[in-house]
């Protein structure tokens, strides 16, 4: 266990100079962009004076370094800027968007991952059948087809042949609701999230899939597995109760890396289903040239995708002891 | 044979594997009769079909084995027609099995305690906590403390987990225990103990036994009926005694002088020159033929089909010359190449 | 040359890749002649007798896969853009497995500082979340072929070197290493004469799976806007039809540039599987 946690503080402490980088590459990566990104927000015509003012209240009047050491201290404080497009705090900007993309996310990824197991056992199970063979096609087709492809399909057919499901968005206009929370919990946000969470998990199905099958058929080859069977247990039993469980180690660590990647799909499926996340956000401020937005959601997006890593990564090492602590 | 006490009837059954290269003939026309209370010993040499043989009476084989005719049946029965829901009431309750590798027979995400209890709680109507008090009973049986019920199989030594099989197997008080070369995996310290605890366990037990091996030592501690398998066929059935102090066939000869002698007199081993055959291209006439010392012509040829002797039955060509052959079959340059 | 030799032995015996190799062929012989077998010019819009713009029109004999809305021709975009899908993914796919290969190699047998040098600046990129700095850089750059292999190929070398460099501590601590090192071969030949043939199979690998991941994130960058404005890319067909809000009616335009991406990452992938059993022969039976 002292292994872990010292390996663990590692990680995060590495994690904060990862975000630290980040952060800086954004900085100046932002603030080399041709075309002033001041001039869309600041209308020709205001005289030089009310320029000035803007500029200053902006901080772009400074040098770039300058800007930059202030631009460190206020993160630290949390202060990320003010958006150009809203006109709010950035941080406030991206952080109503937060739980959208978490709450997409986490439905995503727990649809991905039970179908994934399950899917794989069963396909493993079911070896040498047609049953298989689609099955594997299906996952292939899966793995290698564009998520927002996926998505605009689902939403000619669910949504507007067949119109079970609303055509994006997350709630219907005009609904309120009392507290924050209380959205979440609606039938109608259910309605709205079934589409994308169902799109952006078929994007991360498929190699926790056919991982899992892999895992079962060396598993089912295992002594233990015809002593169950000599046991006169139901095959059902077999399967989900040794099978699956001996078969789901290897399957854990791929799909924590799977989460990370899933991060890249949770963008444009925010995109394609107008879904007001965190992924939507930033496409919609790098095209807005409003680089507090960008810079923020570039960074929550960046320690997410760092902690899903860590995650990956102790889980793998705790869960195979031949792993040594570099 | 006594037909009321017959709990097991194996009648020419032949099991076959389908592979890439062909047809695998692992058992090809094996009978044989299994009384209440024998302890049948079947040896042979590994490849030789026992196993396959075991595992298809619980219909546990891999899916491109098949039987190619005959039948198995346990108490009037035959166990291949059996469907499904039979089989699994079947299993375990009726016909158990410790399998060849206790190494890897338990799960390894499941405490010890807790497999016992599930093999209990399958087939009979018991509450966990009872199937737990059973589970305990039978490590006391095999001499296991029972506080270990709550370890996981990793934290058992190689014969406390084969002693912990065989308690699983004792479980339910099948009719019927199938021993897979139960001690060939242990050190010979560890397999002397784990005999004596089967013999003691035998003593009090009414059911009984088949006990496959490749060494004729084992047999002679636990047996009272013994079958020599090779290639898939069975060449010499009968008593223990009269099989281990006088046996008939060529190949039953070359065994026993392979192991130790039973009666300790101080003895060079001499071994069976030769392999196993081939049973993709099983060969013509006699299947031991081709490393047989006492090869005719006719061995070539004909397949020997078994014959009654004494209380058993053999499948040899040379029968009436069985004392000229049990004298040459003492010394060692028989087997060394020359025929006889 | 040999490994090379193997290497197509081993593709031919195996189904699955040469599903693969056929589909991968297929597209480059449709992309070397896509001016002569397209029927139009992609971006040419097209009228019909009475002057009209054919706009959304279904498949026909005149329109293979229909007309979009500015009326142009579905099926001579779809050909055209393999050129594009092609280039962008065999390119980026080598300048990313070359980096990641090279930097796997000198990480892996220097070890000691220089390796944890490198590792840690792998981890970092390993931070920084794909699509989003594509994105951001393909916007600040501008759009265009250069810049989205520029991106691609910036960030997705980390995936190459950590699995190479595994391979390297593996190769390394071989008897053979050691025997070229005694007999005083310098680290410059040691690396790329005896260690480097070892691992390119599994170099292979990754040039097929980047490939497809590549094109991939062509069609993705295309389809949210930041594709080349003056080549018909499958992603940017979709972005069309998406942001012309045809896709409800006009299947024809959305169908077809999804499923040709499936089949080149597809055939990238299949690709991969057989240079997988090359580099780990335990995996023949699967």
């Amino acid at each position: 266990m002292q292994g872990i946690l010292k390996y663990v503080i590692r990680r995060l402490l590495q994690m904060l100079l990862t975000l630290f980088v980040l952060i800086t590459i954004l900085f100046f990566m932002f603030r080399v962009i041709p075309g002033d990104p001041v001039s869309m927000y600041i209308e020709a015509g205001l005289g030089q004076e009310a320029q000035q003012v803007l500029l200053k209240q902006y901080g772009l009047d400074k040098p770039l370094f300058q800007q930059y050491i202030i631009y460190i201290k206020a993160v630290f404080k949390g202060d990320f800027g003010i958006s150009f497009q809203y006109g709010k705090p950035a941080i406030q900007v991206i952080g109503e968007r937060f739980w959208n993309t978490l709450i997409l996310m986490i439905t995503s990824l727990s649809i991905a991952f039970l179908l994934g197991i399950v899917g794989g056992a069963i396909l493993a199970w079911k070896r040498g059948t047609v049953l298989e063979s689609v099955g594997i096609i299906g996952a292939l087709i899966l793995r290698c087809a564009p998520v927002f492809w996926t998505g605009m399909i689902f939403l000619s057919i669910f949504a507007f042949k067949f119109k079970i499901f609303p055509l994006g968005g997350m709630n219907t206009p005009g609904t309120y609701f009392d507290f924050q929370y209380q959205k979440f919990l609606s039938l109608d946000f259910l309605k709205h999230l079934t589409l994308p969470a169902l799109t952006a998990s078929l994007y991360s199905v498929a190699t926790p899939l056919l991982v899992m099958r892999t895992s079962m058929l060396e598993v089912i080859k295992e002594d233990f597995i015809e002593l169950a069977r000599a046991k006169g247990l139901k095959e059902w039993k077999i399967l989900f109760k040794h099978a699956m469980r001996n078969a789901l180690l290897p399957v854990i660590t791929v799909f924590a890396v799977q989460a990370g990647l899933a991060i890249g799909g949770i963008v444009l499926v925010e995109t394609v289903f107008r879904w007001p996340g965190m992924g939507r956000e930033i496409v919609l401020a790098v095209a807005a040239r409003d680089y507090p937005v960008a810079q923020t959601a570039f960074f929550l997006i960046g320690t997410m995708t760092v902690l899903f890593n860590i995650i990956a990564d102790v889980l793998y090492a705790y869960l195979d002891p031949r792993v040594t602590w570099q | 044979m006594d037909n009321h006490n017959t709990v097991l009837e194996i009648k020419n059954l032949k099991i076959y594997y389908n592979i890439s290269e062909g047809c695998v003939k692992a058992v090809d026309n094996v009978s044989l009769q299994l009384c209440r209370g024998d302890v049948l010993g079947l040896v042979g040499e590994s490849g030789c079909g026992k196993t396959t043989l075991i595992k298809s009476l619980l219909k546990i084989l891999p899916s491109n084995a098949y039987i190619n005719g005959g039948t198995a049946n346990y108490k009037g029965e035959d166990i291949f027609k059996m469907d499904n829901s039979r089989i699994q009431k079947l299993r375990w309750n009726e016909i158990s099995i410790i399998s060849q590798s206790a190494m890897n027979a338990l799960d390894p995400v499941y405490r010890v305690g807790d497999q016992i209890v599930e093999a209990i709680t399958e087939h009979e109507k018991v509450k966990k906590e009872k199937a737990y008090k059973r589970a305990e009973k039978l490590f006391d049986l095999v001499g296991v403390d029972r506080k270990r019920l709550k370890d996981y199989p990793h934290q058992y030594s190689g014969g406390m987990k084969q002693r912990a099989v065989i308690a699983m197997a004792l479980a339910l008080n099948p009719e019927i225990i199938l021993a897979d070369e139960p001690t060939t995996a242990l050190d010979v310290v560890v397999q002397a103990q784990i005999l004596q605890r089967i013999n003691k366990l035998l003593e009090n037990y009414h059911g009984s036994m088949i006990m496959v091996t490749h060494d004729i030592s084992v047999i002679a501690q636990t047996c009272n009926k013994v079958a020599v398998m090779y290639g898939g066929k069975i060449l010499e059935f009968g008593d223990k005694r009269r099989i281990v102090t006088s046996p008939y066939h060529p190949y039953t000869l070359g065994l026993k002088n392979a192991f130790p002698s039973i009666t300790g007199e101080k003895k060079s081993l001499i071994s069976i020159p030769g392999n196993p055959p081939d049973l993709l291209v099983p060969p013509h006439g006699c299947i031991f033929a081709p490393r047989c010392p006492f090869v005719k012509e006719i061995c070539k040829n004909k397949s020997p089909l078994p014959e009654k002797v004494e209380e058993g039955y053999v499948s040899c060509h040379r029968l009436e010359e069985v004392d000229k052959l049990r004298y040459y079959a003492e010394q060692e340059k028989t087997w060394l190449g020359t025929s006889i | 040359m040999e490994l090379l030799k193997d290497m197509m032995k081993a593709l031919k015996k195996d189904k699955v890749g040469m599903t693969g190799l056929g589909i991968f062929v297929f597209f480059i012989v449709i992309a070397i002649l896509s001016p002569i077998i397209s029927p139009y010019d992609p971006m040419e819009l097209n009228f019909d007798q009475d002057g009209n713009l054919k706009r959304l029109e279904p498949p026909s004999r005149e329109h293979l896969f229909g007309t979009t809305r500015m009326g142009r021709d579905v099926f001579s975009q779809m050909i055209i853009g393999s050129r594009i899908a092609l280039i962008v993914g065999v390119l980026s796919a080598l300048c990313v497995v070359f980096i990641g290969t090279n930097i796997g190699l000198i990480s892996g047998y220097f070890g000691g500082k220089i390796d944890n040098f490198i590792m840690r600046i792998v981890d970092i990129i390993y931070g920084i979340p794909f699509l989003p700095f594509a994105l951001i850089l393909v916007a600040i750059l501008g759009p265009g072929i250069k810049n989205i292999i520029l991106a691609i190929v910036l960030i997705t070398w980390r995936n190459t070197a950590r699995v190479i460099r595994s391979q390297v501590l593996t190769i390394k601590s071989k008897t053979f290493i050691e025997a070229s090192r005694i007999s005083g071969a310098s680290d410059f030949r040691i690396i790329y004469k005896h260690i480097a043939p070892n691992v390119i199979p599994l170099s292979m690998v990754y040039v097929s799976l980047s490939m497809g991941s590549a094109i991939m994130t062509e069609a993705s960058l295309s389809f949210l806007g930041y594709g080349d404005p003056t080549l018909p890319s499958w992603g940017k067909v979709l972005y069309s039809c998406y942001s012309s809000q045809a896709m409800f009616i006009a299947w024809w335009w959305m169908i077809p540039p999804g499923i040709a991406i499936i089949l080149l990452v597809l055939s990238g992938f299949l690709m991969s599987r057989t240079f997988e059993e090359i580099a780990n022969p335990r995996l023949k039976e699967r």
